[in-house]
């Protein structure tokens, strides 16, 4: 691994200035008012943690990290980006709106410990929705928030029987597949036990921490960083890995935990978690994938999340379904959906992150397609809102491929 | 393992070229890229050879190439298939809506953001410099207001001086709606024109030359990002011909050319992954098997009959130096050419006419792009070399660099 990569804030001064990571901004495109990667994260940042000194239009990035994969040099640029938003929020006070949109988690648990918490939730989020509530709390009123499932995936999987064996994985749903689409959790679980693994859960797992990051909760979501690599630390000396199907969750528990506070246990622990596909890939490598398919007569779009292509290990989840008879997968390769997270969840920042997916809206307007796969919760959602079309997570076909 | 027919590592110029040409040929081809295309920064104009080594300009790239010593690159490669390759890439380009001009036989002259004249080979309809230029009485220079790198104003001092002091000249300044935050860029004022209040309101500023024959516009390259859609747009509607300008970083019109090449690329079934660097390859005897790349917090390994290396040399970290006069090649750890002794280093005037010593550090090749050693052996047999990797040559000096990034691109693919 290149030293660069192992913490943000040394990587600033292997910025050359080429401009690769501005023409590959997104925000940049839909807007003038943001001054852009290069000027906010490396060269700013190089000033910003030895003064007392703000960028102000730091605000509009949405982490997506095109900047991170357009940058030839190994600048960690959006992590610069969050490290400042952090450190400014140390000594200024945040929006209304921010607590409510970082603790996703404690806002799901909330609703769990209320009998029939989750329909009444819905239910009054759609009243507060129609009562202009969220606009006042300068959450974009024009958008649905997630709804709450009748039952979260961990509930789900107290009552679920699963085959016994050898084989253990630790499943990571993250909040959004808990609380809102249990779904495509019970599908990874059913995937895993079609191909002799049994699947572990570990309710001591916290929210991996990306929202706060994005809002500038930094020390908050350092704690986070700390249980969870903990956590993680310890499957990895009992020598089972740790899987999220979340792509922005897997990111944060294998890479940006390092970038971020740069401690040599995170880099331990990342190395001990994998994104599902890639877990399945890496599994046909050696011969040990289940590959007695169903046909399943469906023609597939694509949208492959920002978080997962900076992964770097391709689509994996493509090259798998395309050897289920019947799939056929085009990528979409229309950008970033515009949502990053809680970015377009933001009622400043809807607009904008709406002319972001607009490109990828008109690509599914007009795809034949019989469906859309996206691997990441908010992506779905920001699809759905952007289409109507509503996607779903690979996993899930793979799972219909095992006549699941 | 995945395994393809082809993998190729990098994705300048060179390496888009190799993967569509072997694509196209039929092969399975995986794309192994860091970074963005470096064609973000380079104005996607195809120069073959511009100057000899005496610093002379060349009329006719062809003529110029025959004379090269036999270590440069284009000598390895050979006229007919430069010749090949340039008619692959002009029948791509227009495949994909933004048809190139010129050929071997001629120089282009583009004008630069500051009015000098450039020499290149192959160029958009936009950028094709002197053939909308010539026989023009009057040259309109239109900057765009608050776009910094243009300076309409020095510009006309430098065309007077490479055009001629009896055309008539003169400057005007577009007005957009993209002023009040922060300072523009060419691809700001390109992705305004993409869209149709952009091309209205810019076309409606220029009516003033409204089907004036004998007049040229010239603008920064901020004709849209899509192809020639805004050119041709634009030139309809105003029936004057305009030009665009080479300028700095960020390159519209380069990434035009690489919007292009991704499309044809997915087209033709190219795996392309993103945000992988490679690292290192086992090779037994003179045979790879494979190559190593970063995926984020570990590794993952690819395979393939054939590698193409297109790592963008020195510039690009497809060569490093930690230690003086022992320049690496990091993946395959293939031999690299460099002069010797430190005096011959640099040439310590930076703008001269003297080429700089450091700038042909590379990888020598056989006629088949094939690495070779000090003795001329082959290296290894299922590797081979393209682009700014290559040695032998002074891109900067003789301008030549998508010149032979192209034709070693394209001969790569067909051996
Ligand atoms: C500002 C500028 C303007 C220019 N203008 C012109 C012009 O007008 N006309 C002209 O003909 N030439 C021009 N050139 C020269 C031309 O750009 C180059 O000579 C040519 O494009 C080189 O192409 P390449 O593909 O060999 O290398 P590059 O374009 O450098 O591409 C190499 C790619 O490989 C990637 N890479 C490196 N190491 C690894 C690794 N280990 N794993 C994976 N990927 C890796 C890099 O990130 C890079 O994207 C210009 C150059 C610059 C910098
Ligand atoms: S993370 Fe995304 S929005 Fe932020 S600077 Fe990078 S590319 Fe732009
Ligand atoms: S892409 Fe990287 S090196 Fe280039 S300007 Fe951006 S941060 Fe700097």
């Amino acid at each position: 691994m290149s030293e660069e990569k192992d913490k943000a804030i040394y990587s600033a001064d292997h910025c050359l200035s080429c401009t690769s990571c501005m023409s590959s901004c997104p925000v940049m495109e839909a807007t003038q008012e943001y001054r852009g990667p290069k000027l906010v994260g490396p060269a700013h940042s190089r000033m910003h943690f030895s003064q007392e000194d703000y960028e102000d239009s730091l605000d509009f990035c949405s982490n997506c990290k095109s900047c991170d994969r357009a940058c030839p040099s190994g600048v960690a640029v959006s992590t610069l980006n969050m490290l400042q938003r952090g450190e400014y929020y140390r000594t200024h006070p945040h929006k209304q709106r921010d607590q409510m949109l970082a603790h996703g988690e404690d806002m799901g648990k909330l609703v769990r410990s209320l009998p029939f918490g989750a329909a009444c939730a819905n239910l009054g989020m759609k009243i507060g929705k129609s009562l202009g509530v969220f606009g006042m709390l300068g959450i974009a009123g024009k958008r649905d928030m997630p709804s709450y499932a009748s039952q979260s995936f961990y509930s789900w999987f107290k009552g679920y029987k699963q085959q016994p064996s050898d084989k253990k994985v630790v499943f990571f749903p993250g909040c959004f597949i808990n609380d809102n689409e249990p779904q495509v959790g019970i599908a990874f679980v059913k995937v895993m036990q079609k191909n002799g693994y049994e699947v572990l859960v570990d309710q001591k797992f916290n929210c991996c921490g990306s929202p706060m990051v994005v809002t500038g909760y930094l020390d908050e979501a350092k704690e986070h960083a700390h249980n969870n690599v903990a956590r993680i630390l310890e499957w990895k000396a009992k020598g089972i890995p740790v899987i999220a199907c979340c792509t922005s969750c897997s990111l944060m528990l294998k890479e940006e935990y390092g970038e971020l506070f740069g401690e040599d246990e995170m880099h331990e622990a990342g190395a001990n978690v994998y994104d599902a596909f890639e877990y399945l890939a890496i599994m046909e490598e050696k011969g040990e994938l289940n590959t007695s398919f169903k046909e399943v007569k469906e023609s597939l779009m694509y949208h492959v999340p920002c978080h997962l292509k900076s992964q770097g290990f391709g689509t994996p989840a493509k090259d798998i379904l395309e050897e289920v008879p019947g799939v056929s997968v085009e990528l979409a390769d229309a950008g970033c959906c515009g949502i990053s997270g809680n970015f377009g969840f933001k009622d400043d920042k809807y607009e904008i992150s709406m002319k972001v997916g607009a490109k990828l809206f008109e690509r599914i307007n007009i795809s034949q397609a019989d469906e859309v796969i996206c691997d990441c919760g908010t992506c779905r959602m920001q699809i759905n809102h952007g289409t109507q079309v509503k996607p779903c997570h690979p996993i899930e076909i793979l799972a219909k491929a095992y006549g699941e | 393992m995945k395994h393809t027919d082809v993998i190729v590592i990098g994705s300048g110029l060179a390496g888009l070229t190799a993967a569509l040409a072997s694509a196209r040929q039929g092969k399975s081809v995986t794309l192994l890229s860091y970074g963005s295309s470096s064609l973000s920064l380079n104005s996607g104009l195809i120069d073959f050879l511009g100057y000899d080594d005496s610093h002379k300009a060349v009329k006719s790239p062809r003529e110029g190439i025959m004379g090269l010593p036999e270590t440069h690159p284009y000598s390895k490669i050979g006229m007919e298939e430069i010749a090949e390759a340039v008619d692959f890439f002009r029948d791509f380009a227009k495949e994909y809506h933004m048809p190139y001009h010129g050929s071997l036989d001629k120089q282009i002259l583009v004008p630069t953001a500051v009015g000098t004249l450039k020499p290149t080979c192959l160029a958009p309809h936009s950028l094709a410099g002197s053939e909308s230029l010539e026989g023009k009485k009057k040259i309109v220079v239109a900057g765009i207001r608050g776009l910094k790198d243009f300076y309409a104003d020095i510009m006309v001092e430098n065309l007077k001086k490479s055009l001629g002091d009896d055309l008539a000249y003169e400057t005007i300044e577009i007005e957009t709606p993209l002023t009040g935050g922060r300072d523009i860029t060419t691809l700001d004022v390109a992705r305004w024109l993409d869209t149709p209040e952009g091309v209205d309101s810019f076309s409606k500023q220029l009516l003033a030359y409204k089907g004036k024959k004998d007049t040229a516009v010239i603008v920064p390259q901020v004709l849209g990002t899509k192809g020639h859609a805004c050119y041709l747009t634009v030139s309809s509607r105003i029936e004057t011909d305009i030009v665009e300008t080479t300028g700095l970083p960020p390159s519209t019109n380069g990434l035009r050319l690489n919007a292009m090449f991704r499309q044809a690329l997915r087209d033709n079934n190219v795996e392309i992954v993103e945000n992988t660097k490679v690292i290192g390859s086992k090779c037994e005897g003179k045979a790879c098997k494979c190559v190593i790349a970063e995926a984020g917090v570990r590794e993952k390994t690819y395979t393939a009959d054939k590698y193409i290396l297109a790592t963008g040399g020195f510039y690009s970290g497809g060569i490093t130096m930690r230690s003086f006069d022992q320049p690496e090649e990091p993946i395959f750890h293939l031999p690299v050419y460099s002069v010797k002794g430190e005096e011959n280093w640099s040439n310590e005037q930076l703008f001269s006419d003297k080429p700089q010593g450091y700038a042909k550090t590379g990888i020598m090749t056989d006629e088949t792009l094939r690495p070779v050693d000090e003795q001329g052996q082959h290296v290894l047999e299922n590797v081979f070399v393209v682009g700014r990797d290559l040695g032998g040559y002074d891109l900067c000096f003789e301008h030549s660099g998508n010149g032979v990034a192209l034709a070693s691109g394209y001969k790569a693919a067909k051996m």
